[in-house]
């Protein structure tokens, strides 16, 4: 998206990382490490993405043998999954009505296996700040999604911006690891019940697609927390959720499609230092049938060559 | 000495001596500060130098670089939530240059650095939460022209901001008090906005003549609380939790948890279709009919960790004054706690400040005791 659009004022993960843009006679002296950026020009990015990480190598390195063996203990766990999608489509018994009222779970974190289809990421882990944070059990028995937010920025002279932890559900797959996605079309409100420490967090849901340019579109929505020892039941319809591509929200809004969800995640990176601590108990979805807005923001025509472009 | 200095010689790497080079180089180089020599670091002091700065040169040479400057200091100089000083600083760029006059310009992003610097202090602001006014906007199409980038990233701003500003369910005041006493006003009102029973009270320690730290407890208790306290079994110790942490902006108030024991679930075997013999329905307790609280967990206050009794932030945080806000709970109608023992457990040490303040209040328990 070669926009430079707005973006939440309100903890949207900025920590794009900006280069000098020297002349090409300095080109010697801009290898040097730690060279100080005098002023901060953003490098004009291009449409193709090399990578779905956008850069980041996260994968784990195993040697081939290994990797071999892995697979093989797979092998009849993906056999079970395969074995279990086949029954469900003979069965043809999908729910096709949501009831009015009840809240179906998603991930109920009361067991460790919960917390393990999801994924912490910080801006310490790529070396690009000094935030940490871990999700874990609590005492109570729920997840407890905590640790440090630091604002400080590492004297790299390519850094900006630091200070974000988030957490990530891992991408849905059926069996022999093919790639889905979540069909959430029967509900229309997102429920979770929290017990935060009275900031707010941001709710990402991810759309992923198949080609690049949609790698990085998520849909995001504040979370307030009221803080405090009493849990909270927060609900917030998919219609008021806003697009952003790479945490900047885009010019041209569309509602999410509720049956190619990806991911779900919470960020917390509002800016202020300090410890943050958010226990949830479970993520689900409702249908509400009162709720009956389409999308939350103006879809109106705009002016040409003035937006989204 | 000669071995030290080829030691030295022979550990570095040639991109060090690289470095060595650029830091003497900026060593020579006088670097002209005009933030760095004020001596009061205001507003005052800021939009003077802005002021210097336009009236020292009519061509207003470097204006960009000053811009930079001068976004990098704010912080320092307090003004960063201000729109008058970003319009100051919108003001040091010159008016009508950098207009597109033809279709190429206006495409090609005419004047590049300039407009990215003004999209940078755009976003400064957005990331402090100031809101452009139409003035900026003026004062941008003035600079810029109604093609520029920084007018697009204006006008975005301008679309969203207003949008999240009021979301929060959550009333905070625009300006958060200074003072932590209202600070723990807040913090404890919006903790227990859950049961808008609740009763905020603020009492001084020196009600209790053994407390040793004099300072003020904002505590809070609804009458359902008093109710649930009171059929809190004599003998099942109370637990005071904390210090927990909540955050009201970037202003941060610890609080404590006075919790007691959840109640037995009671096993109900009775047919609900049976209608032969229907009872009385319970009355509300603390307010109709008799004060025995159903036997189901139906109040707020239980939650599965236990029940929340009352819960209060302290001046000091201290163990002491904890203890004082137990017999200050006591003396404001639960005579309960006389009889029930009350288990401090401070999860976390508090901060540098109230440790050391437990340490002076130990100290002189210990010479009271002498």
């Amino acid at each position: 998206m070669l926009q430079m659009t707005s973006s939440i004022n309100i903890g949207v993960l900025k920590c794009l990382t900006k280069y000098r843009h020297f002349s090409t006679l300095c080109k010697n002296v801009n290898k040097c490490e730690g060279f100080p950026a005098v002023q901060n020009v953003t490098k004009r990015w291009l449409f193709w993405e090399p990578d779905r990480k956008g850069g980041y190598d996260t994968a784990h390195k195993v040697p081939f043998t290994e990797h071999l063996k892995n697979g093989f203990k797979e092998i009849k766990n993906e056999f079970r999954l395969l074995s279990q999608e086949m029954k469900d489509l003979i069965e043809t018994d999908p729910l096709l009505v949501a009831r009015p009222g009840e809240t179906d779970l998603v991930w109920c974190f009361n067991d460790q296996s919960v917390l393990d289809k999801f994924v912490t990421t910080c801006d310490s882990d790529h070396n690009e700040g000094y935030s940490t944070c871990k999700l874990e059990m609590s005492e109570a028995g729920r997840a407890r999604f905590h640790g440090v937010l630091d604002t400080r920025v590492p004297k790299d002279g390519r850094i900006k911006k630091a200070g974000y932890c988030a957490m990530r559900s891992h991408r849905v797959r059926k069996s022999f690891k093919r790639e889905a996605t979540y069909n959430w079309n029967l509900y229309n409100t997102l429920v979770l019940k929290v017990r935060g420490d009275g900031r707010s967090y941001l709710l990402n849901i991810s759309c992923e697609g198949y080609y690049d340019i949609t790698w990085n579109d998520i849909y995001h929505y504040v979370l307030y927390t009221r803080g405090g020892p009493y849990w909270q039941i927060a609900k917030i319809p998919f219609s008021k959720f806003v697009f952003g591509s790479k945490g900047r929200l885009q010019d041209k809004q569309n509602r999410m499609r509720l049956d190619r969800i990806t991911h779900f995640g919470i960020t917390c990176g509002d800016k202020i230092p300090g410890r943050f601590n958010l226990e949830i108990e479970y993520v689900g979805l409702e249908f509400d049938p009162t709720h009956d807005e389409e999308f939350a923001y103006e879809m109106y025509k705009t002016d040409k060559y003035i937006v989204a472009v | 000495m000669a071995a030290k200095i080829l030691r030295t010689l022979l550990r570095t790497k040639p991109t060090n001596l690289m470095m060595k080079r650029f830091e003497s180089t900026e060593k020579r180089v006088v670097t002209f500060d005009p933030f760095g020599n004020k001596p009061q670091k205001n507003k005052k002091s800021y939009l003077e130098v802005i002021k210097m700065f336009e009236g020292r040169d009519i061509r207003r040479r470097g204006h960009v670089e000053f811009i930079y400057a001068a976004l990098s200091k704010m912080r320092e100089f307090g003004v960063q939530k201000d729109l008058e000083v970003y319009k100051a600083l919108i003001d040091v760029l010159p008016k009508g240059k950098f207009i597109p006059t033809n279709i190429f310009q206006a495409e090609f992003m005419h004047y590049p650095k300039q407009q990215q610097c003004a999209v940078d202090l755009l976003e400064q602001m957005e990331d402090n939460g100031v809101i452009p006014d139409s003035e900026v906007e003026q004062m941008l199409l003035n600079i810029f022209g109604r093609r520029g980038i920084p007018l697009r990233k204006f006008w975005r701003m301008l679309y969203w901001m207003p949008k999240f500003k009021n979301l929060s369910p959550w009333y905070l005041p625009s300006e958060l008090p200074n003072d932590t006493l209202e600070l723990a006003k807040l913090a404890i009102q919006r903790i227990t906005s859950v049961d808008p029973g609740t009763a905020v009270d603020v009492w001084q320690t020196e009600e209790i003549e053994a407390s040793l730290d004099k300072t003020w407890i904002v505590s809070a208790q609804s009458e359902i609380q008093k109710v649930l306290l009171e059929e809190q079994p004599p003998e099942e110790p109370l637990v005071i939790k904390g210090p927990f942490d909540v955050y009201l902006r970037d202003q941060v108030v610890t609080y404590f948890t006075l919790l007691g024991k959840t109640r037995q679930e009671v096993e109900d075997d009775k047919d609900p279709d049976d209608v032969s013999n229907i009872e009385k329905p319970p009355g509300i307790p603390g307010y109709l009919g008799s004060t025995k609280l159903p036997s189901v967990k139906c109040t707020v206050h239980e939650q599965d960790d236990g029940t929340i009794v009352a819960v209060c932030a302290t001046g000091t945080s201290s163990r002491d004054s904890l203890l004082s806000w137990i017999r200050l709970l006591e003396k404001n109608g639960n005579q309960v706690l006389s009889k029930i023992p009350v288990i401090f457990t401070l999860t976390a040490p508090p901060s540098d400040i109230a440790t050391q303040e437990t340490q002076i209040a130990t100290d002189e328990k210990s010479s009271v005791n002498q």
